[in-house]
């Protein structure tokens, strides 16, 4: 008995092993076919419908920023501009949209750099719910000096997305990055995937916070708020397909730069007169 | 099959069911649904309300002030100017109801600085900030190495002292609006030549004082003329004499001899050249306002050429003491030194008047 068993036993394990595999692959093709039918939208993301948004169809925009920082004249309003209409925290901790100095004194080889949350500035606006830049300079050997506005450049390949553990963050169809509150766990891996310091964590929130272009204006026709408010046309935006806009005119009639190129992130925002140490 | 085996499978079985299921339950139906993240939240951060609601919006009731702004330099698009409403007012948010206040007491401190927040007498009732003091102004207007060449800026320590922008600029209309001003005096100087006889008692009869206590009007706007005649009859401006003399006249008096005062011509009052070569140095901020060399300037600010020392010092003097007020003058006297007053006094007297 023992060494029929033996004998035999080789032969119904591999047909037990062959019936097993077979069962599973079969099982797993099945799954296969039903993941994918469940899931269209990750299959083909084309055909898809678009967000219900009155008015608005995302397919048909592309939407691009442009600023020109020999018409800054540091004057702020753009920045509580975006405070008000975004409802951003307001201290000199959270910005959606900041402006940078860059002050160049006789015999420096660098720049002086500050921007609007810097505790000098802060002093002279005399709080934290309002900005202006000093006039630290009014009597130093100013060689050169302008102000940079700066945003989220919203990259047409984003680091900070492809970090999301969750899906939090994502980029729109028609070229802007988001991020839904309510998926953000708030890990932060996408603040520090940034290269430009675009993204502020919202402690009051746990959630991280960024510029959306004002997603909730642009797609009701309107400009950006900081756009809206500039009042020497230092901010431009516009949509990039139609050639006519203010961002596609602003394009080809000057020599445009992108912050940082390096990094492969393709930013969006496109800067004219900015210097070598602006990054 | 081993029994074991089999309890195995289903176990497995049973926990990969609930793995799906649970991913099923708890994840968005919108997610996937353009990509790896939640559909739905596209929709949901366009569907904000904009709180920036633009110039036209505002223009359909406040069609004045709009109108002003339109023409003025604060909307200049040819030079890419676009100082629109909201840059100064803040965001328009629900504005005008009373019920959606658009803007809360810190929103307000944030976008107009205290003052606005002090000077907006309709806070409670949802209306927008008036910014009242420089604050506001100078946010674009501080002159500041960065600041491009075509933005217009001032020196804040040498333009018009410490006084309120608006005391000269209409914000909606920042170039000086001279129609807001009294005009020049359309009197007739035939008929005011008939009424200075009772002037001539001090004035003289071409307009030069007999006394340098007291102004020579011969050559000086008649608009800042008029304008001083009213203000002695009205009680802002007061002086022994003058406050009298202008009770008795009427308006059509204080045009006509207005006109016929600043038709006379004027003489060069000597003075220490001296002292005047010092008080050309001291002149630039003077010079804003009424010209180089104390002429010109704007019609309803005194000509100062060719006044007498004294009447110019015992002038600065009442504006630094305050026992005469006007919202530049008080303030730009206060910088002055006893010194400056003296040797500013001595250039304009013994300037070229004509």
């Amino acid at each position: 008995m023992d060494r029929l068993d033996k004998e035999k036993m080789p032969k119904a394990a591999n047909a037990l092993r062959r019936n097993f595999l077979r069962t599973v692959g079969i099982g797993a093709a099945c799954a296969g076919t039903w993941v994918s039918k469940t899931l269209p939208a990750a299959s083909s993301p084309q055909e898809a419908p678009i967000p219900n948004i009155p008015g608005y169809d995302w397919r048909k925009h592309k939407w691009a920023f442009g600023v020109d920082a020999t018409r800054c004249i540091g004057c702020l309003r753009c920045v509580e501009a975006c405070k008000a209409e975004n409802g951003v925290t307001r201290d000199a901790h959270h910005f959606r949209t900041w402006v940078e100095r860059y002050v160049y004194l006789k015999g420096d080889d660098h720049a002086h750099v500050d921007s609007q949350s810097e505790p000098g500035n802060i002093a002279a606006s005399g709080s934290e719910q309002a900005f202006r830049f000093d006039n630290r300079y009014q009597d130093a050997p100013v060689e050169k000096a302008f102000f940079v506005p700066k945003l989220c450049n919203h990259c047409t390949h984003p680091a900070c997305v492809q970090v999301c553990p969750t899906g939090a963050t994502y980029q729109t169809r028609d070229g802007v990055v988001l991020i839904d509150h309510s998926y953000c766990i708030g890990c932060q891996y996408c603040v520090q995937a940034c290269p430009y310091g675009a993204r502020e964590f919202n402690h009051t929130m746990g959630v991280t916070d960024k510029c959306t272009w004002c997603y909730h204006r642009i797609t009701k026709g309107l400009q950006p708020a900081c756009v809206e408010v500039c009042p020497v046309e230092a901010r431009v935006f516009g949509d990039r397909n139609d050639p006519e806009s203010p961002i596609s005119q602003f394009i080809k009639n000057n020599r445009v730069s992108v912050l940082k190129p390096h990094t492969g992130n393709a930013p969006n925002v496109f800067y004219v007169g900015i210097d070598k140490e602006v990054s | 099959m081993p029994k074991h085996i089999v309890r195995l499978m289903i176990l497995v079985a049973v926990v990969a069911a609930a793995a799906v299921g649970a991913k099923a339950y708890f994840t968005d139906k919108s997610y996937y649904r353009y990509g790896h993240y939640r559909g739905d939240s596209v929709a949901e951060i366009a569907g904000d309300s904009p709180r920036f609601r633009g110039n036209a919006y505002c223009k359909s009731c406040h069609q004045k002030q709009y109108a002003a702004w339109e023409s003025s330099p604060h909307n200049n698009p040819a030079a890419g100017k676009h100082v629109r409403c909201e840059v100064c007012h803040g965001p328009v948010g629900q504005h005008p109801s009373s019920v959606a206040t658009p803007l809360s007491f810190d929103e307000r401190i944030a976008l107009g600085g205290h003052a606005a927040v002090l000077t907006d007498k309709s806070a409670a009732s949802g209306s927008l900030s008036q910014p009242k003091d420089r604050t506001q102004c100078i946010q674009c207007h501080e002159a500041m190495p960065g600041r491009p060449a075509a933005q217009r800026q001032v020196a804040l320590a040498s333009h018009s002292g410490m006084a309120a922008c608006n005391s000269c600029h209409d914000p909606h209309e920042p170039k000086i609006n001279f129609s807001e001003l009294p005009r020049p005096a359309q009197g007739n100087p035939v008929l005011g030549k008939t009424l200075a006889a009772q002037c001539a008692a001090c004035h003289g009869p071409d307009g030069h004082s007999v006394n340098p206590e007291w102004p020579n009007l011969a050559s000086q706007h008649a608009g800042y003329l008029l304008k001083s005649l009213q203000a002695f009859k009205a009680g802002t401006r007061t002086n022994e004499m003058m406050s009298g003399m202008a009770a008795g006249l009427s308006d059509a008096d204080m045009e006509n001899l207005s006109a016929y005062f600043s038709k006379e011509g004027c003489k060069r009052v000597a003075g220490d050249q001296a002292l005047a070569s010092l008080g050309k140095a001291r002149s630039a901020t003077c010079a804003l306002c009424h010209g180089a060399a104390g002429v010109g300037g704007n019609p309803s600010w005194p000509n100062l050429a060719g006044q007498n020392v004294s009447y110019l010092t015992a002038s600065l003097k009442s504006f630094r003491s305050g026992s005469r007020s006007h919202p530049v003058m008080t303030s730009v006297a206060k910088t002055l030194s006893d010194d400056d007053i003296d040797r500013l006094a001595a250039f304009y007297a013994s300037a070229n008047c004509k």
